[in-house]
């Protein structure tokens, strides 16, 4: 465990300070990143220097008409990249005997994938290039849902 | 590292905040008395499925290490729900 917060802990439990203030000291241990990622320097020679994503960000916004309940509502998600980088190589402990059966589940839907050609670095490069993505859904028609999909 | 906490926070109109701190780093003890029994069927399981338990485990401890920094914010209706792992 780091130190530092090491240290929050045990004033936490020592009651030296409120759960609030342990709170504020771990978050600013972890600072969370501007919303939108992009470019945060240069180098020497001018390039500019991308920063490497930290957190998937899922925003749902939808209106009463969707969810059924009184006005509008709203659900917010965060998930570190790195459970992402963990969840696929969850694919690689698929029995192969199980392959053959999502094979042929998939290409039913329509999704021409077959898994025993994927491999780990394959899944690495895909949560590599997540931090490009950018997804805006608007609904249409007096449907107001919006879902918004990025990288910070 | 492991998640140490889970922050609930639950806000509802004309009640006050509620923050429920919950110290996940005492499933510890409970995991480590367990672990002899765990380890055997995490062993099994593995073995049945054709699955090295060396990796299984290996996927799964990355899972739980990368939890820290989850949060889950829901809003509706003036109701205010909030899961932070810390």
């Amino acid at each position: 465990m780091n130190e530092n917060r090491r240290q929050i802990l045990e004033m936490l439990a020592g009651g030296k300070i409120t759960a609030d203030e342990a709170e504020r000291l771990l978050a600013a241990l972890d600072p969370a990143p501007t919303a939108v990622p992009e470019f945060t320097g240069t180098t020497s020679n001018g390039a500019p220097v991308r920063t490497r994503a930290k957190y998937l960000r899922v925003l749902v916004e939808a209106d009463e008409s969707m969810t059924g309940v009184k006005g509008q509502t709203t659900v917010n998600v965060r998930v570190p990249m790195q459970l992402l980088r963990a969840g696929v190589r969850l694919a690689s402990l698929i029995p192969a005997q199980a392959h053959n059966q999502l094979d042929e589940a998939f290409n039913r839907k329509g999704i021409p994938i077959t898994l025993s050609q994927i491999k780990p670095e394959n899944l690495e490069e895909l949560i590599d290039h997540l931090e490009d993505v950018t997804v805006d859904v608007d609904g249409r028609d007096g449907n107001m849902t919006k879902v918004k999909v990025f990288c910070e | 590292m492991t998640p140490n906490f889970a922050v609930v926070q639950i806000e509802m109109p004309h009640w006050r905040t509620f923050r429920l701190w919950l110290p996940l780093f005492l499933l510890w003890i409970p995991l480590i008395l367990l672990s002899p029994i765990i380890l055997i069927v995490v062993v099994a399981v593995c073995l049945v499925g054709r699955v090295s338990p060396l990796r299984a485990l290996g996927a799964f401890w990355a899972i739980t290490c990368s939890l820290p920094g989850t949060e889950v914010t829901v809003h509706t209706d003036g109701n205010h729900v909030r899961v932070k792992i810390l």
